[in-house]
């Protein structure tokens, strides 16, 4: 998920014209990517998520045997209450969202500018919505089931860098019209923006370890 | 190609993340080696394990690893009853305690069990658990309500059944169980165990009766 393609600013449609020394912002070369990317990737792990839950409606006899491992538990974490929080499989909300996601990355890519701002500030709020959803199902993955799902963990890191991307992008997009302090930030973010989800990410990695470690530590 | 320091920081961030978790994982291996070296290597059977059936001669030796509140379990169940029925005094059939940590209550049932056994029971509880399971199974919420009632229901004395079930030397007891099916490469439950050799997961009643009728047959 780590990109240093912040550097390659050569096209520079998506730059807001700004008046004396150019803030620092991410590419939205770099964007468009990350969002098409990770569309991409999220919806090919919703769509897998939802035509399993479809075969474990159609045999609900199977009956793997109860395992210590956190990845392959018989607390099956799809056939959890938490996996249907809205009364339907969250994974139905995935391929719409991830689609959207993965339709605004290739504008991106086509056209840096294509997209008004009032968009970039609703896909915004609606990756927002998605990380709050995340991360209640992470604390119900780790200490709730305590099993993990690795399409769901494709999910979570997904939401969360498309989420740090498209507001480094709308930052980007607002500079002219924002204070000094508000462009500070934004060249701040667009200067570390690996960093952030990198973070994220290594920090969540931890909480997986510390839950499971009586497992980790039989496999070493 | 020249790396940005935000690349640099990220990438030294994983690096240093790896490290620590390789460090601790090696640190953890060091440690479980240096006990399971003092303590001899782990068993099937032991003195204490529960047995369901005896041979005179302990010549075929069947051991399960259970979970009372696991799915897989129940479904075993009746052929596990079954076997012992149809091989009772001609194999030796144990069962021992394997309570998977994410089920809220097989911990709880375990001790219930191993409480139960303590006054002679643990045969009559062991068949509640799984006559039960789709009551109380999968549930988030304590059943130890419940759980007294099965030991009422079997007229134990319910001063001492709350005494052992409370009892640090029976938690030990599960504990330990499932410790030593950790060193045995137990992974999951139910875990089958014919004269020390683990058998393929969930074996149907004939496969399972195949091998226990060769391993007499020897």
């Amino acid at each position: 998920m780590t990109s240093t393609g912040a550097r390659g600013a050569h096209v520079d449609t998506g730059t807001p014209p700004t008046v004396g020394s150019s803030p620092k912002v991410c590419s939205p070369y770099v964007v468009g990517w990350i969002l098409a990317g990770g569309g991409a990737l999220g919806l090919a792990a919703s769509l897998i998520l939802t035509i399993e839950k479809f075969q474990l409606l159609a045999d609900p006899s199977y009956r793997p045997s109860c395992s210590i491992n956190p990845v392959l538990s018989c607390g099956s974490v799809m056939s959890s209450p938490q996996a249907s929080l809205f009364g339907f499989p969250n994974s139905i909300l995935g391929v719409v969202a991830f689609t959207v996601l993965l339709t605004t990355g290739i504008v991106t890519l086509i056209e840096a500018k294509a997209l008004p701002r009032w968009y970039w500030r609703c896909l915004v709020i609606g990756l927002f919505a998605g990380a709050v959803l995340v991360h209640w199902l992470i604390f119900q993955s780790l200490y709730r089931i305590q099993a993990l799902c690795p399409y769901c963990m494709v999910v979570w890191v997904v939401t969360m860098t498309a989420l740090w991307y498209a507001t480094l992008h709308l930052g980007a997009r607002s500079l002219s019209a924002s204070s000094r302090t508000v462009k500070n930030i934004v060249a701040l973010g667009a200067g570390n923006h690996s960093l952030v989800p990198t973070i994220w990410i290594l920090s969540v990695a931890s909480l997986i370890v510390s839950a499971f470690w009586d497992y980790w530590s039989t496999l070493a | 190609m020249k790396l940005t320091t935000n690349a640099k920081f990220s990438i030294a961030l994983v690096a240093v993340f790896a490290v620590v978790l390789g460090a601790l994982l090696l640190g953890n291996r060091r440690g479980t080696e240096g006990t399971s070296a003092g303590v001899s290597e782990a068993s099937v059977l032991r003195d204490d394990t529960h047995l369901l059936s005896t041979a005179p001669d302990n010549d075929v030796v069947l051991v399960e690893f259970l979970d009372f509140e696991c799915e897989a379990c129940l479904a075993m169940y009746p052929t596990m009853e079954r076997i012992r029925a149809e091989y009772a005094d001609r194999i030796t059939f144990g069962v021992r305690y394997f309570p998977i940590p994410s089920h809220t209550n097989s911990g709880l049932a375990a001790r219930v069990v191993e409480a139960s056994s303590r006054q002679g029971k643990f045969v009559e509880m062991y068949q509640r658990m799984y006559d039960t399971q789709t009551q109380w199974g999968e549930s988030s919420e304590s059943q130890e309500a419940l759980f007294r009632t099965f030991a009422q229901d079997l007229g134990l004395d319910m001063a001492s059944f709350e005494a052992d079930m409370n009892d640090p030397a029976v938690a030990e007891r599960v504990k330990g169980d499932f410790n030593e099916g950790i060193d045995l490469g137990v992974q999951g439950t139910p875990t089958l165990f014919l004269n020390g050799v683990q058998l393929p997961s969930m074996p149907t009643y004939d496969d399972l009766t195949a091998r226990i009728d060769a391993a007499l047959a020897q």
